[in-house]
């Protein structure tokens, strides 16, 4: 479910209201709202998606007036009631009460009522008449309440408590007591003398004493909370803590159970001590519920009974349904054990990224170390024929590699797989909570990879900028050291120069390959799976022209590099005094500093170790795909790539002030794939005979070989490009003559 | 369009309404039903929901420390009852919900009898009706109409509880209703009196094609209720009876004391949810042990039925002595429906056999009273097409072990009704619209209604439809929910069986003596 909390999403379309889902049309969203939601106990944003009507504004209203109404009535009861118990009644003769009794309230003559109004019996000698003394009414014996004095108490000293709260002028007793005083005068029941003295409790009808007898249960309930509300109040709580802790605790035991170290063991356990302890007293509780008044006599109505056994049903069905969530803490040696299985387990994790690390590098290593071999024997034959098919192969390169090496040299798939053949195991062999963890880091891991595949898209572009720079930076190089042996050792220069070439070459189409992002991303996800520590370095900025770029991309792999220089060929270890000019031009030109820097710091031949890394296993990969001879990299390879080119620029532009006279930047314009781009001034810069001729000599065998496979088109960019070079070759000679 | 939902969501918005402390339910005999339908009592216990009593309980104890929910249909004889209840309160505080509209005279008592002050709700939760399925509800009534015309009070709650459920559902219907039916007809002009009456109520969002009441006679169709029906929920409601979803197991022979009352409850049943609508022979596996029991109890026609083919046989059927005396009528029923007004009518002589067989009186009756109940006559339209006949037939008399029979099963006619109905096809001057005005779309949300009892074949017809058509939404309720016999009890409430003496079909000369057992 997505998150209605990011307030940076905003979503349109059908959204369906409670999970979000985009279901593309009206019907969909409707019969999904139907299918999924329909029978979920919930509203959305709390509305009841029924009709409902209220009439509690009427009832209220209506009920009101009926209100004043009675509060008037109880309250003159209870006034009464007060001045009826005002004196001292066992200690006053009945005449005298009787006296008093009438002054309260007038009664009713006797002559008027005939019948008792409750049961209709006739009064008579026998069946006799008597007075209610609260409120003057007559009834016969059978029909007559008694109100004891302590009651008559309660209910006035209750009166006067909330008298004193909020009082009322018309309530106030001296007024009516004033207003009443006139009944004394009323005539006497002769029937009423008779009575026995009633010196401790007052005589009432049945109304009076109904209406008392509600207040009276009012004033009770006001101040009276029965055992089981508030064992039932404590229960609650006691079930809301249970609410709260136990997601917290089954967080963490669920993480100690995977052998993580994120919480603290002891914590946990003392954690779930206490939501224990909470249900051991939510058990107590709903016991003591169900027991409340079982010894009592006479034993507590079914109703109560019932309620109570039903508490205690719900607190069991309570404790049952989340004690049984409640999963266990592994015990200390569990812990460690768990620890230990969980660290393995990151290690082998660890163990096989590493591996799936070294798997490529080596891979890139023999790659590399063939090409040395091959570059240190001076095999032009091969050489002359190899940049043909290096570079007609160029474009495959990402593809077969990507295809070949990400299935085992993605560490997070290759993690996946493994994951899964765990559980198989553990599951075969019953251990089930191994196979949850497992389970957990799998999902974790799918996760990651998930994220991995989405991140992967956004660093391919940069990636791929870098591995440019890379090359340019390479291409640098090599120019540099093959300037030095030029400048030592001219003879040797010759060989040098083929495999400079050579190197141009293979750069220059890949550079040109626009078209083959797609595939080459492949290549480039490989890569950054299977050398974390490199991506992670990756700059976040895909400036190509940036000088930290190729810092970057060097310090990652130079320890590598180092450890692979060791199997290096002999005649890399050769170049290795030819740096150091190099390294007196990176002091010169800061912009280079960084450069050079980290190979330095590591060892002053890194460089010359890690580039034909960089690039060598695309080599190899070519060679076999050239077999194949697809034509489609000849097609796209001269294709210029016009953003390239323009890094291409900035880059020349760059180190050519800076090293001006420098016969390092000829070779670019010698890339055929280049020309264009070189006709700035680097391009006036004499170029070394030598060079040129074989130049020429390469782009004949190209034009030869591209007439052969009938890419008619190759043909045209090649021969434009001779015809360039010859004329270059012309002008120089004419300048030098 | 969920029934289910809209009720319980009524019930639960009544719990949360009362706030957090323990609760009393306060019911009467029908609303228990309502809400025993949508709530389980452990779901309802874990909302604080201890007790639920019967408003019209006589010994309820004073529990000042709960708070009472009061959900009753709104019945001059509940209205006294709470006003009694009101004058000596029992629970500290009242929330008082009516199923269906009250009068304000009413309030007006309810609010005088509130001295104390009790009452802190009053609210009209239109849930008035049985919600069975989602798609399905009842009314659980039996015997609505007397002969053709409908019981006074049973008209009044019908239309009670279906503008209830149209309230549920926040519908304001166009109304069309079976012609050939009055009883139809005095429903679909009662329920638009309400709409009429209570127009403020009735105010919802307009939808672009407004939902569609369709009412419609069980009488149109009287076959569905007397065939078997091979659901699960159809078969077990056939065998055993569901009432309110509660299965009454008391009658079986060694039942655990536990499993005297079974609930069966989509909402809280995976298996049920899951197998309800399913053929009883798909779900095969699952109950096993059922279906073997099944079959040791209806072996009679299992075994001996298979070879019948052609309805001439029921004769032979009939002879046969272990075809119980419920189902030769059943039987003979079927045929009389059917070949009702065939020239070469068998009927006196089937009716001779059914006498030879010992069948008695009362199912005898039956068969004519069927046929008066649902005959040609009354038909709004042609039940059986020539085809059909002959599958239904066989599909009766046809057991569990012709599974192919089993699967084709027979669409109930309201499939073909309802069908029309959606391609906007049902015939105007056979279903009418109350009104003038008519719909021109499609209609998208239906509520179908029967009077007389829908069936749970014609719900599963109905959950099917739903899940094919998109787009359409259908609601199907009935006066009640039948199985056979109960459709029987419908029939013979109706009093019809009496008519049919004079009635000229049928009854011809030979069953004419049949009639009279003398």
């Amino acid at each position: 479910m997505a998150s209605l909390d990011d307030p940076g999403e905003v979503r349109e379309g059908f959204l369906c209201p409670l999970c979000l889902k985009d279901l593309q049309s009206f019907y969909q969203l409707h019969s999904h709202y139907e299918e999924e939601h329909s029978g979920e106990d919930r509203d959305v944003k709390g509305q009841i998606k029924s009709a409902v009507r209220s009439h509690l504004s009427e009832f209220k209203k209506h009920r009101a007036a009926r209100i004043d109404h009675y509060v008037v009535e109880v309250n003159k009861l209870i006034i009464r009631l007060e001045k009826l118990t005002a004196f001292d009644r066992t200690n006053t003769e009945s005449a005298k009460i009787r006296a008093i009794e009438k002054s309260v309230v007038p009664w009713v003559n006797d002559q008027d009522v005939p019948f008792c109004p409750d049961c209709g019996n006739k009064f008579s000698i026998r069946n006799r008449r008597h007075h209610c003394r609260l409120c003057g009414s007559i009834m016969c014996k059978k029909c007559m309440e008694l109100i004891s004095l302590p009651l008559a108490n309660k209910l006035t000293s209750a009166s006067k408590e909330s008298l004193s709260t909020h009082t009322s002028p018309s309530q106030s007793p001296n007024s009516v007591h004033g207003s009443r005083r006139g009944s004394i005068s009323s005539m006497s029941s002769v029937s009423s003398v008779l009575d026995e003295k009633d010196d401790d409790r007052i005589r009432c009808c049945t109304h009076c004493k109904d209406t008392l007898l509600k207040r009276e249960q009012q004033i009770d309930e006001k101040e009276h909370t029965p055992d089981i509300v508030k064992l039932y109040e404590k229960l609650r709580l006691c079930m809301e803590k249970v609410d709260q802790k136990a997601p917290e605790y089954i967080k963490m035991a669920a993480s100690l159970n995977a052998g993580e170290t994120t919480y603290s063991l002891e914590h946990a356990s003392d954690l779930r001590v206490e939501v224990q302890k909470v249900y051991e007293l939510i058990d107590a509780l709903s016991k003591k519920i169900l027991t409340l008044g079982l010894n009592q006599d006479p034993p507590p109505h079914p109703s109560n009974l019932r309620l109570q056994r039903m508490i205690r049903y719900s607190a069991t069905l309570f404790v049952q349904e989340k004690l049984l969530g409640l999963m266990s803490l592994p015990t200390k040696e569990q812990f460690e054990e768990l620890k230990k299985k969980r660290k393995e387990e990151m290690e082998r994790k660890r163990a096989m990224e590493r591996q799936a690390a070294l798997e490529s590098q080596r891979r890139l290593e023999e790659r590399q170390s063939g090409l040395a071999s091959r570059a240190a024997n001076g095999d032009v034959a091969s050489l002359r024929r190899g940049p043909a098919h290096l570079r007609k192969a160029e474009g495959w390169l990402p593809l077969s590699g990507g295809q070949g090496q990400s299935e085992d040299s993605d560490p997070l798939l290759q993690q996946i797989h493994n994951i899964t053949s765990f559980i198989k195991q553990a599951k075969a062999a019953g251990r089930k909570d191994e196979v949850r963890t497992l389970q957990e880091n799998l999902r974790q891991l799918q996760d990651e990879y998930d994220q991995q595949q989405t991140e992967k898209a956004i660093e391919l572009s940069r990636r791929q900028a870098e591995e440019e720079d890379l090359q340019r930076e390479q291409l640098q190089m090599l120019r540099e050291r093959e300037l030095e042996r030029e400048r030592e050792q001219f003879r040797v220069a010759s060989l040098h120069t083929r495999t400079r070439s050579l190197d141009f070459r293979e750069i220059g189409p890949f550079q040109l390959e626009p078209s083959r992002e797609p595939r080459t991303h492949l290549a480039y996800a490989l890569d950054l799976g299977s050398s974390s520590i490199q991506s992670s370095i990756a700059p976040k900025t895909p400036t190509p022209s940036s000088a930290q770029e190729p810092i970057r991309v060097w310090s990652g792999p130079s320890a590598l590099g180092q450890e692979l220089l060791t199997q290096s060929s002999m005649s890399q270890q050769n170049e290795g005094p030819s740096l150091n000019p190099f390294d007196e031009e990176d002091l010169s030109s800061p912009v280079e500093e960084g450069t050079a820097s980290p190979p330095a710091a590591g060892a002053s031949f890194g460089p010359s170790a890690h580039i034909p890394k960089e690039y060598n296993p695309f080599e190899e990969e070519d060679e076999e795909e050239a077999m194949a001879g697809n034509p489609f990299i000849h097609r796209d390879s001269p294709a210029p790539n016009p953003f390239n080119e323009e890094d291409e620029h900035l880059q020349q532009r760059h180190s050519s002030p800076l090293v001006p006279g420098n016969p390092f930047e000829e070779p670019t314009c010698t890339n055929p794939f280049e020309m264009d781009s070189d006709s700035g001034p680097e391009a006036e810069e004499p170029i070394e005979e030598e060079l040129l001729l074989q130049q020429i000599d390469n782009i004949k065998a190209y034009i030869f070989d591209a007439k052969q496979c009938g890419r008619l088109d190759e043909v045209e960019v090649l021969t434009e490009n001779l015809r360039e070079l010859k004329h270059t070759l012309a002008k120089q000679k004419g300048g030098t003559d | 369009m969920n029934v289910v939902f809209a009720v319980k969501q009524y019930i639960s918005k009544m719990i949360e309404d009362s706030g957090p402390g323990m609760k009393v339910l306060l019911m009467d005999k029908e609303t228990t039903g309502i809400v025993s339908m949508v709530y389980t009592q452990s779901e309802i216990l874990q909302k604080e929901v201890y007790l639920f009593e019967r408003i019209d309980s006589q010994n309820r104890e004073i529990m000042k420390h709960l708070k009472a929910i009061c959900f009753l249909r709104p019945t001059k004889e509940n209205v006294d009852y709470m006003i009694q209840e009101l004058r000596r309160p029992k629970y500290s505080i009242y929330f008082i919900y009516f199923s269906n509209v009250i009068s304000k005279s009413d309030v007006k008592s309810l609010a005088e009898a509130d001295e104390q002050e009790v009452v802190a709700e009053v609210q009209e939760f239109y849930g008035d009706y049985i919600a069975v399925n989602p798609h399905l509800f009842s009314l659980n009534i039996l015997g609505c109409c007397q002969g053709r015309n409908w019981d006074p009070a049973q008209l009044s709650r019908t239309t009670q509880g279906l503008t209830a459920l149209l309230l549920s559902l926040k519908k304001c219907p166009m109304i069309r209703y079976q012609l050939s039916s009055e009883a139809a007809k005095r429903l679909a002009e009662c329920v638009k009196q309400v709409i009429t009456k209570e127009y403020e109520l009735f105010e919802f969002r307009r939808t672009e094609v407004p939902p569609l009441l369709l009412i419609l006679d069980r009488c149109d169709d009287a076959i569905t209720p007397l065939l078997n029906q091979w659901t699960y929920q159809a078969m077990v409601h056939e065998l055993l009876g569901i009432n309110n979803n509660r299965i009454d197991l008391s009658r079986v022979p060694g039942i655990s004391k536990d499993l005297r009352e079974v609930v069966l409850s989509a909402e809280n049943d995976e298996f049920y949810a899951n197998n309800m609508y399913l053929n009883f022979a798909e779900i095969g596996s699952n109950i096993k042990n059922l279906m073997e029991d099944f079959q040791k109890k209806k072996p009679k026609e299992q075994q001996k039925l298979e070879s019948i083919a052609d309805m001439k046989n029921v004769k032979r059927l009939l002879q046969n002595p272990k075809v119980t005396e419920f189902d030769a009528a059943r039987l003979v029923m079927l045929y009389a429906l059917h070949y009702e007004r065939h020239s070469s009518n068998s009927l006196p002589g089937l009716m001779m056999d059914l006498r030879n067989k010992g069948v008695s009186e009362k199912y005898r009756k039956l068969v004519s009273a069927v046929v008066e109940y649902g005959g040609k006559r009354v038909r709004g339209s042609d039940l059986f097409s020539p085809k059909d006949a002959v599958a239904i037939t066989k599909q009766f008399l046809k057991g569990l072990k012709g599974v192919e029979n089993v699967y084709t099963q027979h669409q109930p006619f309201l499939h073909e009704t309802l069908d029309h109905l959606i391609k906007g096809k049902l015939k105007e001057n056979l279903y009418p619209y109350l009104g003038p005005s008519s719909l021109r779309d499609r209609p998208q949300d239906i509520i179908v209604f029967v009077i007389g009892g829908a069936t749970y074949e014609e719900a599963l017809t109905v959950y099917n439809l739903n899940r094919t058509t998109p787009g359409v939404r259908i609601v199907l309720g009935g006066t009640t929910v039948h199985n056979t016999k109960s459709f029987l009890e419908e029939v013979l409430a109706s009093g019809l069986h009496s008519r049919s003496k004079e009635s000229s079909q049928v009854t011809s000369r030979g069953t004419q003596k049949l009639f009279v057992p003398t």
